[in-house]
C-alpha cells in the first residue's frame, strides 16, 4: 500500500509542477485587448477598414536558454501592440499566435508552416536561431508570406539569402563586424587572436570582423584561432592558451550564455586586464547583469540598444513603459520587436490593405521613430538601417552592473553593406 | 614551448576534470549499483548549480553564503533525488533497460520544465567567496585561485568516495548488490533502501558538481546537455560503474583538451573525442574493469 501512495503524491506532484510550467512558460495566443472590429469600423480616419483583424505569427524560442531573448522580444511587441490597438490599425486590431521552436530550425520551420497554411497569418515574425530564420525565410519566399526577423542576427538573412518577401529589424553580423573592425583599426594592434563558439553566429561575426578590419588595417595578422563547443562549462583552459600566444588583441565570437561565460573567465584569469579585446553584445546589458559588479571593465563592445544611452525623452519612456509592465528595462530582442511591431503597424496604414504584396510595397523604405531616433527599413535588401552603438564595460555608480561607458554612435552607413554589394551577393 | 604555459594550461584542465569527475562519479556509482543509466543526471547538477545560485544570492554579501551554498545545494539535489527513487524509480527496477532509459529521460524533462519555471530563462552568475577570487600567477599566467580550490577537492571527493565503498557497511553491501543483487536480498538485507542511499549520493554528486561550476560558469538552462553527454563518455571510457574508472576518463578528457589547446588551439575541440575513440577500439568495455 505505501508503495502506491508514493506512486500517486509523485506523480500529483508532477502533474501540479506541469500545469504550472505549462501555464507559465508557452505562451500560445493572446486575443485583442479591445474593442472588437465592428465598433471600430466607424473611425474616419482610415480610408479601407479591413474588415478583420491583422494576424501576426510569431516563431520564436521560449524553452532553453535562448528563451531570455524569445521572452524579451515578447514583452517589446506586446508593449508596441498595447499602444498601437488603442487607436488601431486600418480600423481593426493587430493579434497574434506564438508558437514555441526550441531553437530548432526545423521546429522552427514546421511551426511556421502550421502559421502560415493554417492560421493563416499575414505577416510571420521571430526567431532567434539564425537557422532557424534561414529556413523561415525560404517558405515564406514560396508562400509569398512577408516574415520579419528580429533577433537572429546572421548577414545572409537579408544578405546572400535575402528576397523580397524576408525583413529583418535586427542588426546584422555584416554591420556589428564591420562596427568592431572600425574600433579596432584606429587601435595600434598588430597579432590578433580569435576566439568563439563554434557555431553559425560565432564563425559569422569573427569573419565580418575580420575581413573588415584586414580591409581597413592591412597590415594586421591572425596569430592564431581557438574554437569551443557552444555551453562549453569551463572555458579556463582556452583563455589560458591565448594567454600563452601573447596576442595583441582578441577578437571574440561569442553570443548567449557564453558571452556571460568568457567575460567572467577573462576576468577570472586575468586575460581582460592583460590583452584588449573586442566582443560583439559585450556591453549588453543581459550580458553584464548576471555578473553583477564582478564584471571584467575595459572590454571593448558594441550593441544597437542600450537602454540608458542615448538619454532621449523617447528613449526613457519606452524604458519606462516597459519597466511598469515587466519590471525590468528593456533588452535589445525588446527594442527590435517594439520596432517590428510599429514597422507592420505603418506599413499596413501606409498600403491601406491587408494584401501581402502591398504591404511589402509599403513597408520596403519605410521610416519609423524608434525609442533611438528614426531608423528606416532599406529598400533595396529589407535590412533594418539603424544607428550602432560603441562602448567600453566599467563600473557605474547608479547600476548594480557593468554598463557601457565612453559610448559613441556608428552611424548606418558606416556599418551597412552597400545595395550594390548586397545584390551581388544575392547573384543579382 | 614556454613551460609555465604547459604548466598552467594544464593545472587548469586538470581542476576542468575534477567537476567533470565528481559529475560522473555520481553518474558511475548509479551505474554500477542500479545499473541505471541516469539521463537525468545532468539536471540534477543543472539544479545543484541553480540552487546554489539562490543560496548565495539570499545570503547576499555574507562571505559564509558560498560555503553554504556548497554544503545545502548537493543536499537539496539529495532530497529531489530521494523523492524520485522511492517516489517512481524504485518500482521500475525489474523492468529492463530501455524502459529505465525512457523513464530517466522523461525525469530529465520534467525536471528542466521544473527549473524554468522555478528560476526563469536568465542567465545567472555565482560570484567566489574572497578568499578564492583572484589568482595566482606562474610565470606569465595567472591561474584562477578557483582552479586550485577545485584540484583540491577532486582528490578528497575521490577519497571520500574509496573510503565510503571499501571501509564502510553500506559501502560493501552495494558493492555486493551491484555484482548480485538477490544473493545480497537473500541474506537478510533490504536491497531496496540500499539502492535508494546509492541513488542518493549519487545525485549529492551531481548537486556537489553543480554547486562547484556555479562560479566558473554562466548557469543557464541547458547547461545539462554538454555535462551529460561528457560524463557518459567518461564512463564509457572508464569503464561501467567504476569510480576510479571514472576518475581517469575524467583526468583524460580535461588533460587532452588543455594540450590539445596548447598545440593545436583551432582542433582542440575534437581532441577529448579522439581519445574517447582511441580508447573504445582498443577497450570497448572501458579502461579499467567495468562492474556489468
Amino acid at each position: 500500500m505505501r508503495g502506491k501512495f508514493f506512486i500517486l503524491l509523485t506523480a500529483l506532484l508532477l502533474t501540479a509542477v506541469l500545469i504550472a510550467c505549462g501555464g507559465g512558460a508557452a505562451p500560445t495566443s493572446a486575443p485583442p485587448t479591445s474593442a472588437p472590429a465592428a465598433t471600430a469600423v466607424s473611425a474616419t480616419t482610415v480610408a479601407q477598414p479591413a474588415a478583420r483583424p491583422i494576424k501576426v505569427g510569431i516563431v520564436d524560442t521560449y524553452s532553453g536558454p535562448p528563451a531570455a531573448f524569445g521572452n524579451d522580444a515578447l514583452n517589446g511587441f506586446k508593449l508596441a501592440l498595447n499602444e498601437i490597438n488603442k487607436e488601431g490599425v486600418l480600423g481593426s486590431q493587430i493579434e497574434f499566435v506564438t508558437r514555441d521552436d526550441k531553437y530548432q530550425p526545423d521546429t522552427a520551420l514546421s511551426m511556421a508552416k502550421e502559421l502560415i497554411l493554417q492560421e493563416n497569418v499575414d505577416v510571420v515574425v521571430g526567431t532567434v536561431n539564425s537557422a532557424a530564420a534561414l529556413a523561415i525565410s525560404s517558405f515564406a519566399k514560396e508562400q509569398k508570406v512577408p516574415y520579419i526577423v528580429w533577433i537572429a542576427k546572421s548577414e545572409a538573412i537579408t544578405g546572400a539569402k535575402g528576397h523580397r518577401y524576408v525583413f529583418s529589424t535586427s542588426e546584422n553580423t555584416a554591420m556589428a563586424g564591420k562596427a568592431g573592425a572600425e574600433a579596432l583599426a584606429k587601435k595600434p594592434y598588430i597579432n590578433y587572436w580569435i576566439a568563439g563558439e563554434d557555431y553559425e553566429y560565432g564563425h559569422a561575426i569573427a569573419n565580418s570582423a575580420w575581413n573588415n578590419l584586414t580591409a581597413l588595417n592591412p597590415n594586421v595578422k591572425k596569430a592564431g584561432e581557438t574554437w569551443w563547443k557552444t555551453g562549453e562549462p569551463d572555458l579556463t583552459p582556452y583563455l589560458t592558451a591565448i594567454m600563452a600566444a601573447k596576442p595583441d588583441a582578441i577578437i571574440f565570437a561569442t553570443g548567449g550564455a557564453g558571452m556571460t561565460n568568457v567575460l567572467k573567465t577573462a576576468k577570472a584569469t586575468g586575460l581582460s586586464d592583460k590583452i584588449p579585446m573586442w566582443i560583439h553584445t559585450a556591453i549588453d546589458t543581459s550580458v553584464l547583469k548576471p555578473l553583477g559588479a564582478n564584471g571584467p571593465e575595459g572590454v571593448m563592445g558594441t550593441m544597437d540598444y542600450l537602454f540608458y544611452y542615448p538619454e532621449t525623452p523617447e528613449n526613457q519612456a519606452f524604458v519606462k513603459a516597459y519597466q511598469d509592465a515587466y519590471g525590468a528595462p528593456p533588452g535589445f530582442p525588446a527594442f527590435h520587436a517594439y520596432n517590428t511591431a510599429h514597422f507592420i503597424a505603418e506599413a499596413f496604414k501606409k498600403a491601406g490593405t491587408l494584401d501581402k504584396e502591398k504591404f511589402i510595397d509599403a513597408l520596403a523604405g519605410l521610416k519609423i521613430d524608434s525609442p533611438t531616433g528614426e531608423i528606416e527599413m532599406r529598400a533595396c535588401d529589407h535590412q533594418v538601417a539603424e544607428n550602432m552603438f560603441m562602448g567600453v564595460t566599467k563600473k557605474d555608480p547608479r547600476f548594480e552592473f557593468l554598463i557601457a561607458g565612453d559610448v559613441v554612435d556608428v552611424s548606418s552607413q558606416a556599418v551597412m553593406p552597400s545595395c550594390e554589394d548586397v545584390l551581388k551577393q544575392r547573384g543579382q | 614551448m614556454d613551460p609555465s604555459a604547459v604548466a598552467s594550461l594544464l593545472l587548469v584542465g586538470l581542476a576542468r576534470a575534477m567537476i567533470l569527475f565528481i559529475v560522473a562519479a555520481g553518474l558511475t556509482f548509479v551505474l554500477g549499483v542500479l545499473r541505471v543509466p541516469n539521463i537525468a543526471h545532468g539536471s540534477l547538477y543543472m539544479i545543484g548549480a541553480f540552487t546554489a545560485f539562490t543560496i548565495a544570492e539570499v545570503l547576499g554579501k555574507n562571505p559564509a553564503g558560498f560555503w553554504i551554498a556548497l554544503v545545502v545545494a548537493p543536499l537539496v539535489v539529495a532530497a529531489v533525488g530521494l523523492i524520485i527513487e522511492r517516489g517512481l524509480l524504485s518500482h521500475l527496477y525489474q523492468r529492463e533497460h530501455l524502459m529505465l532509459i525512457l523513464f530517466t529521460f522523461g525525469i530529465m524533462l520534467i525536471l528542466n520544465d521544473m527549473v524554468k519555471f522555478v528560476w526563469g530563462a536568465d542567465y545567472r552568475s555565482v560570484t567566489p567567496p574572497e578568499i578564492l577570487d583572484g589568482s595566482f600567477t606562474l610565470g606569465d599566467f595567472a591561474i584562477p585561485r578557483y582552479s586550485i580550490f577545485l584540484l583540491i577537492l577532486g582528490p578528497l571527493v575521490a577519497l571520500g568516495l574509496w573510503l565510503l565503498s571499501n571501509k564502510t557497511r553500506l559501502g560493501k553491501i552495494s558493492r555486493a548488490a551491484a555484482v548480485d543483487r538477490e544473493m545480497v536480498g537473500v541474506l537478510g538485507i533490504n536491497v531496496s533502501w540500499v539502492f535508494a542511499a546509492a541513488f542518493v549520493i549519487g545525485c549529492l554528486l551531481a548537486g556537489l558538481g553543480g554547486a562547484l561550476v556555479a562560479p566558473t560558469t554562466s548557469i543557464s538552462l541547458g547547461m545539462d546537455h554538454t555535462i551529460i553527454i561528457e560524463c557518459f563518455l567518461i564512463v564509457t571510457i572508464g569503464g561501467l560503474g567504476n569510480t576510479w574508472g571514472a576518475l581517469i576518463g575524467a583526468l583524460l578528457f580535461g588533460v587532452s583538451q588543455s594540450l590539445g589547446l596548447l598545440f593545436l588551439p583551432q582542433y582542440a575541440i575534437v581532441f577529448p573525442y579522439a581519445i574517447v575513440v582511441i580508447v573504445l577500439l582498443l577497450r570497448p568495455r572501458g579502461l579499467l574493469r567495468s562492474v556489468w
